[in-house]
């Protein structure tokens, strides 16, 4: 027995030795090539020039102007005058109204605080003087998100219910995720117009993959049990879908709806360069001035509203769980603060004041469903009875609904009420600016900021561009296609040769390796830094909240904001391009170290500590083999969102694939910038399928997942 | 009952839709891309101004990053048009206007693209471009003219440039300055970096500047930069056109005599409009307004200040300059 088990130790010894080896001799030729070739790495010519990407495009672009635009220009009126009369009415409406619209609904469904955050975020957007961009956005976004929704749902059901259609959405998904929107961004122009119209457009490209996914598998995941008993009882394939399938998977919808806010509100800024107003024009004209504070107001406008969005849909799939009659329920203060006077003191007024509004508002309610009942009774009487009842559940709309029209009529015929007071004006503009221009000039810093890029640059960026794009090109496409082989399987490996095969034919490799080398360089640095600060937080309750907090403004601050203190600190160039990609792209691998390390269940480090493990033992040993599934998926998104995060380096002197993005479309050649937008694609989805298969691997080796 | 709600719902909305549409259409409308650098703001809301206050328009402003993206808009009708476009950096000029520039009375280059966006006049605006050092520098190394770049390169050399000096060059590629070519040819051992965007390559010498760093930028008058820090030109040779540096010639150059081994030709800027909507009889007042503008640098170069500097409303400043000098601008309107 013993000696059976020395053997296989040895086998898996000298197969790992095995492996080691291989990996150091392909490394070490990769080397020895990179070294010996005097230029960067070129395709063969004769590929590349008849190879003639850029050119097809271009001429298939013209043929759609031509011969399609009128299709487009209809789509893009229809949507337009939806957009243009939700912003009419939200800036033509009185700022008592526009409060009142935000304030009702997050008060009705999250409570009192959500109601008070939304006042607060309704005052900040009109303190900071951007109060119609604000609405702009709001409208612009509301308008997307409606319509990713539509869409989103139908192509997701259509998914649950066909394996080969699902099939065939997954890489049209990724491509909409991880394609940079730059790309899409002006043909859309030419196709449907300026402003609102192609700017949601291209926020249903951006933002609808996750409803469609999360859509899918929500109706996917409802248990076969459900299925089976309602099958039995009879019910058809679509009454199955529709009263079963559909309310079951309701709350991953609604995270689906969740998400698909966020990411309509990140591309929100990207918008103005289209000439869709709001936030976003605003930000984009405070940097060209290089108003940090500016820059920053607008982005807390967004983060604002995106945080309320968040926290409103999420009202929605939450339910509150009930207290025990005998408590005294608080609005307010957390319910753990019930122990200490002052807090029930605080809270006693609101409970009355609740307590009065609920009576009034089921009152009012209650009346009105019953005169409606009475008036509708004349022509119908099942219609009547059944206006009564919709009515009197609705305890809340109702009396909101006529808060509002009672402020419209006030507005329109009493007092006028107007835009947003000037006078309530507040500002955070200077010192934002006073800080970063103290920061800029002080000498510690900016040697601590000179170092770094100093390190970054000669240890880690420049090595890597130099040894990337050096080594020959089939050499790097050998090694890709043999790492998909062993990870993934053969027929990986053939698609990954042809996509890399795509990538050099269109005359980009040496641009892909060198995004390719940024790309690497900040994950690198998101590993370094991301993996402490997440076992910090793994173990440490209150540095995790602080944490949390920090993470959702760094992933919800459009990242226009942080581009120019990062340049006035680094100067421009890859090194900041890099800096501005890691702050965009940490917060993944931070957040799944840390779950991955608290989901670790207690037993195990237990077991481990009661053998006399320490706790740099049982991390090391028990707890980070664990997590590492985990770890790979923080690992994976960060990837992806380093690879779309290339899209906007250029902005602050990032080389490689984006600056092609951008050259091709400054010299207006979509076919150009094209190419480059699918050769980002192409990369961060070969990274991708790689790296998930091998946590896949992983998962079956730790018994987690089933083969 | 309920797709019977879900019915009444559409008809309602689409009606209230419809209802929206009739009120869009008005006659004198245009809509104007308001440039996205301070100098182009204030060349545009002059225009602007005189539109709405002395002709009667209506203009709706929209915030549109310039590059190809506008020119396309414009050709496009959705936006009518847009100021102070600078040839030199005029990514689709030459492919998509037709005729004469004229300034003065005199023509100073002839377009031959396919005519989809109208040349509607010079702006008078005067654009030149050089590379600059900042005073503080210029007088501790004694820097006269780009000569004297070489002798004090190493001041100028930063970790990615290496034993070179380093030019925060031409940011946008698109602008054709060709930098790097010009450091060569002239022999200057400095390395341009294209930092993408104009606000990059401002940041990061208002930052150097702030720090009392050597640096060398490629920037333009007029421009707020220069009423802010005191820069000084490196004097570049006088600009001289080289026939065969062009893409279908392979950027073949002429040496050290021409392009782009000298200094920038004078950049006459233009307004530029969709040739469709002024070519109707309603807007030949505005088209004529167009081709008389003359504002000059002087008047920019001062409101720049009141902006940039005094953090002043821009729209404020500007009606004050055109409540002050009428004599400057009455002639630019038609009668």
């Amino acid at each position: 027995m013993a000696n059976l088990t020395e053997t296989i130790s040895k086998t898996n010894q000298s197969k790992s030795f095995i492996t080691y080896g291989v990996i150091l001799l392909v490394f070490i030729v990769a080397l020895v090539l990179s070294i010996q070739s005097e230029g960067p790495s070129k395709f063969p010519k004769v590929v590349t020039d008849e190879f003639k990407f850029t050119a097809w495009v271009n001429e298939g672009e013209d043929y759609l102007k031509k011969n399609y635009r009128w299709i487009t220009k209809i789509i893009a009126g229809y949507i337009k005058e939806g957009y243009y009369f939700l912003e009419d009415f939200f800036l033509e409406s009185p700022w008592l109204l526009v409060a009142a619209i935000f304030f009702l609904p997050c008060l009705i469904s999250g409570g009192l605080k959500l109601g008070l955050y939304s006042l607060f975020v309704v005052y900040f957007w009109g303190a900071t003087g951007m109060w119609a961009e604000s609405l702009q956005t709001v409208a612009l976004m509301g308008l997307s998100v409606l319509l990713c929704v539509f869409f989103g749902t139908i192509l997701g059901i259509l998914c649950s219910q066909s394996d080969r259609f699902e099939n065939f959405m997954k890489p049209v998904l990724d491509t909409m995720q991880v394609m940079p929107a730059f790309v899409y961004l002006f043909p859309a122009l030419f196709f449907f117009g300026i402003g609102g119209a192609p700017a949601i457009l291209a926020t249903m490209i951006y933002g609808m993959p996750p409803i469609i996914r999360l859509t899918n598998t929500g109706i996917r995941q409802v248990s076969k049990e459900t299925v089976e008993s309602a099958t039995s009882f009879g019910s058809s394939k679509l009454q199955l879908l529709f009263k079963i399938k559909l309310p079951m998977s309701l709350p991953s919808i609604m995270m689906g709806i969740n998400q698909v806010i966020m990411m309509a509100l990140a591309l929100v800024v990207l918008a103005c360069f289209i000439g869709a107003e709001g936030i976003g024009g605003q930000v984009w004209l405070a940097i060209r001035n290089l108003d940090v504070g500016w820059a920053m107001e607008g982005g807390l406008c967004i983060l604002f509203m995106a945080i309320m969005f968040d926290r409103f849909s999420m009202s929605f799939s939450k339910n509150n769980d009930p207290l025990p009659l005998d408590v005294q329920k608080f609005y307010l203060l957390p319910q753990s603060w019930e122990k200490y006077q002052i807090a029930r003191i605080v809270e006693k007024p609101l409970t009355l004041i609740s307590a009065v509004i609920d009576f009034i508002c089921i009152k009012v309610t209650n009346s009105i469903a019953y005169i409606s009942e009475l008036l509708t009774s004349i022509f119908s009487k099942t219609t009547a009875n059944d206006i009564g009842e919709f009515i009197s559940k609705r305890y809340y709309v109702i009396p909101s609904l006529i808060v509002l029209l009672i402020i419209s009529f006030v507005n329109s015929n009493i007092y006028e009420i107007g835009t947003f007071p000037a006078e309530w004006k507040l500002s955070i503009r200077q010192p934002i600016a006073d800080g970063v221009k103290a920061l800029t000039v002080h000498p510690g810093f900016i040697g601590f900021t000179k170092g770094l890029r100093a390190f970054v640059y000669l240890n880690l960026l420049h090595p890597l561009d130099v040894f990337l794009t050096h080594i020959p090109w089939w050499f790097t496409m050998g090694i890709f296609v043999a790492i998909g082989y062993f990870t993934v399987g053969l027929r990986f490996a053939f698609i990954t040769s042809l996509l890399l095969l795509f990538i050099g034919a269109c005359g980009i490799w040496t641009q892909s390796m060198i995004t390719l080398s940024s790309v690497l360089v900040s994950v690198f640095l998101c590993f370094a830094l991301g993996v402490p600060l997440g076992i910090i937080a793994s173990y440490n309750e209150r540095f995790r909240n602080i944490q949390n907090v920090v993470l959702d403004a760094m992933q919800t601050l459009p990242y226009f904001c942080y581009l120019i203190p990062v340049l006035m600190f680094f100067g421009g160039g890859t090194v900041s391009a890099v800096l501005a990609t890691v702050i965009y792209s940490i917060p993944p691998i931070i957040r799944l170290t840390t779950l991955g390390l608290s989901q670790v269940s207690g037993t195990y480090s237990e077991v481990s500590r009661s053998f006399g493990g320490t706790l740099i033992q049982t991390l090391n040993k028990v707890k980070f083999p664990l997590a590492v599934p985990s770890l790979v998926i923080g690992f994976n998104q960060t990837v992806i969102m380093a690879f779309a995060m290339q899209i906007v380096t250029p902005l602050i002197g990032g080389k490689g694939l984006g600056l092609e993005v951008f050259n091709g479309l400054a010299r207006s050649d979509t076919g150009r910038g094209l190419a480059a937008g699918i050769g980002i694609v192409l990369l961060a989805i070969i990274i991708d399928r790689i790296s998930l298969a091998w946590t896949k691997k992983q998962r079956v080796a730790l018994g987690l997942a089933k083969n | 009952m309920n797709i019977k709600k879900t019915i009444y719902s559409l008809i309602l909305s689409s009606l209230l839709i419809l209802s929206s549409l009739g009120t869009a259409n008005a006659d004198k409308r245009l809509t104007a891309a308001v440039a996205d650098w301070t100098g182009g703001e204030i060349t545009c809301q002059v225009a602007v101004s005189m539109l709405e206050e002395e002709l009667g328009y209506k203009v709706k402003r929209v915030v549109f990053p310039s590059g190809t993206g506008l020119w396309e808009a414009i050709a496009a009708g959705e936006i009518d048009f847009a100021c102070e476009s600078w040839p030199s950096y005029a990514e689709a000029d030459t492919v998509m206007m037709k005729g004469p520039l004229m300034y003065d009375g005199k023509s100073m280059f002839n377009y031959e693209g396919d005519g989809s966006v109208k040349l509607l006049g010079t702006t008078g605006i005067i654009g030149l471009s050089d590379y600059f050092v900042p005073k503080y520098a210029a007088d501790k190394y004694g820097i006269k003219s780009w000569k004297d770049l070489n002798k004090h390169k190493d001041k100028f050399a930063t970790i990615e440039s290496g034993s070179k000096g380093r030019l925060i060059a031409c940011p946008v590629a698109g602008w054709n300055c060709h930098d790097q070519k010009r450091l060569d040819l002239l022999g200057i051992d400095f390395q341009a970096d294209e930092l993408g965007t104009e606000a990059a390559a401002i940041a990061e010498a208002v930052a150097a500047y702030e720090r009392k760093e050597p640096f060398l930028l490629y920037l333009w008058e007029p421009h707020w930069f220069f009423g802010a820090y005191d820069m000084v030109g490196v004097g570049l040779p006088d600009h001289k056109t080289c026939d065969s540096f062009t893409e279908a010639n392979n950027w073949k150059d002429c040496g050290t005599a021409a392009w782009p081994a000298t200094g920038w030709a004078k950049d006459y800027t233009f307004n530029y409009g969709n040739p469709e909507t002024f070519a109707k009889a309603e807007h030949a007042k505005a088209a004529e307004f167009f081709t008389k503008m003359k504002f000059e640098n002087a008047d920019q170069a001062v409101m720049l200040v009141e902006v940039k500097q005094k953090n002043r409303d821009l729209k404020e400043v500007v009606k004050e300059w055109k409540d002050n000098n009428p004599e400057k601008w009455k002639s630019w309107i038609p009668n």
